[in-house]
């Protein structure tokens, strides 16, 4: 994959663009994807078009491990979330790569929530868009 | 750093009442305030010739223009980023009006925020695929959709590492709503909350709850700007602006700012009070008040921090024992703020302190020199300190 947007972009994902279609389609395949850039190497998450650090357009998409452990986290409780049951956990992950993620959290574990816990991906579809979540890891599932 | 500071002052404010239902059209509202300011300060509307709102503001300049009466407007512009523009507003108005662009600039806003439609919302449906929006969704399609949730992301991980609890939050809501108690211009008047009371209200977006959020209102709010030499013979005593900043620091996102070292809303605020103290040149000694942006009271805390009132990690601390009352050390949001009294994305804020400088306002502080305010935390922000002549 390449800046010159080569890559497929089939994907069911809603307001995406060429800066973003390279990630939806990773989820597609169940590839948790992010830039690595083709200029200096360092990994960027949320997507960009340029590299912050060297100015590179240039980047490939390298995939994640999806483990890593909760930096931060959020309970929905209100108002009503269209596709989603509420309480709704969401949690920002510190991956292995030292880049951080977010996602939500199997609403199941959502009482054992908590910052340092260990997590690991899961692949999901919701409305028919292929995204993942967290599930914690060393948890009754 | 410029040496715009203390060149121009706001020389009048102008509001609507606080409601949930107007029962009138926003540009109504926006005109209302715009020529009770005008009023205020002494000013013809003829001699309006600029205009600042917020991108998110729905009445046009020409229209409140043609309202009002006003001149050939020869100056306007829209700070983006929802209630972090306000104070920025307030910088255009100046940095025009202190290069000759504009003579009377004002800006306003003005909205039907809670009887026409609601802010706080999930966001999405059809959005457009700009970076704006294509940011937002990266994170919507997790759940991650109001101003709320995506707020306490950054306030939970704050309350991991300082200790801040939920008590904590409670003060801060109870000092506002104490203030608004006793301000018939807002909504909450004559209506105090407990720490009991805070803590029984149902969680909105964990850590927050319903009492840690602002209110959704109609109304409307109007400052004018003129240059600190003309605010002299006008009606009112000036509140000069001695300093005014937008401030989005390097890694600053919108809303989303989850990738920096300290997620929490706090370099946005500290590097708006940089640039605030430099240009006015002042410390937090030189500062009487503070009326600090409160879409999530809790957010005040790691305000505190970045305005430099304490040390990272203490503002729980910090606001106990009445500091943040109208006798203590820095007195708070004396409105009642967004939380009482009522939610202009912090215009009201900026005119509370107006009042303040002047003596007029309806829980008035002792001795006011200065006052900090700030805009809203989270995404790209602005500051203002506001001093007597």
């Amino acid at each position: 994959m390449s800046a010159t947007g080569e890559q497929q972009t089939k994907h069911n994902a809603p307001c995406s663009n060429q800066d973003f279609d390279f990630f939806y389609s990773g989820l597609e395949g169940q590839q948790l994807l992010a830039q690595k850039c083709g200029g200096c190497g360092k990994l960027r998450n949320p997507p960009s078009p340029m590299c912050g650090d060297c100015g590179s357009l240039d980047w490939a998409a390298v995939k994640l491990s999806g483990k890593g452990s909760i930096y931060s986290y959020m309970v929905h409780y209100h108002p009503p979330l269209p596709g989603f049951d509420t309480p709704h956990p969401v949690v920002l992950v510190e991956l292995e790569e030292g880049i951080r993620m977010l996602g939500g959290l199997r609403p199941e574990q959502r009482d054992a929530v908590a910052i340092g816990k260990a997590v690991d991906i899961e692949y999901i579809r919701r409305n028919d868009v292929a995204l993942f979540q967290f599930a914690l890891t060393g948890e009754a599932r | 750093m410029s040496d715009l500071g203390g060149k121009t002052a706001i020389a009048g404010i102008g509001a609507t009442e606080f409601s949930k239902n107007s029962g009138r059209s926003e540009l109504q509202l926006a005109v209302e305030a715009v020529s009770a300011a005008l009023a205020d300060a002494g000013i013809e509307p003829r001699e309006v010739d600029g205009l600042v709102t917020f991108t998110m503001d729905n009445n046009i300049e020409v229209e409140v223009a043609r309202g009002i009466g006003a001149g050939d407007l020869a100056f306007f512009s829209r700070p983006h980023y929802g209630g972090g523009g306000g104070s920025g507003g307030v910088l255009h108005a100046a940095l025009a009006v202190a290069a000759g662009v504009s003579d009377v600039c004002v800006v306003y806003r003005a909205m039907n925020e809670r009887s026409q439609y609601r802010f706080g919302q999930p966001m999405g449906g059809a959005l457009p695929p700009t970076s704006e929006y294509t940011g937002l969704t990266y994170h919507g399609l997790h759940g991650v959709t109001t101003a709320a949730a995506y707020i306490a992301l950054g306030m939970r991980r704050y309350m991991h590492e300082t200790g801040a609890t939920e008590l904590d939050f409670a003060n801060l809501a109870v000092n506002s709503r104490g203030f608004a108690a006793t301000n018939p211009a807002a909504f909450f008047y004559g209506k105090p909350i407990t720490v009991e009371d805070h803590l029984a209200s149902r969680m909105i977006a964990d850590p927050f709850r319903l009492l840690d959020c602002c209110q959704e209102s109609d109304g409307a709010v109007a400052v004018v700007v003129v240059s600190a030499e003309r605010a002299k013979s006008l009606k009112q005593k000036p509140a000069i602006i001695r300093a005014a900043s937008q401030s989005a620091p390097a890694g600053q996102m919108n809303l989303t700012s989850y990738y920096r070292d300290n997620i929490a809303p706090y370099d946005e605020v500290a590097f708006s009070a940089r640039q605030l103290y430099a240009m006015a040149r002042m410390t937090p000694a030189d500062i009487s008040m503070a009326n600090i942006y409160d879409h999530f009271a809790p957010t005040i805390l790691p305000s505190l921090e970045g305005l430099g009132f304490c040390a990272r990690g203490e503002a729980k601390d910090f606001i106990k024992g009445g500091t943040i009352g109208i006798d203590g050390r820095l007195p708070l949001n004396t409105n009642g703020g967004q939380v009482g009294e009522a939610y202009i994305h912090g215009m009201n804020g900026i005119a509370e302190a107006v009042r303040q400088i002047r003596g007029t306002a309806v829980n008035q502080v002792k001795d006011v020199a200065n006052i900090i305010v700030t805009s809203g935390s989270a995404v790209p922000t602005s500051g203002l300190i506001l001093g007597a002549a």
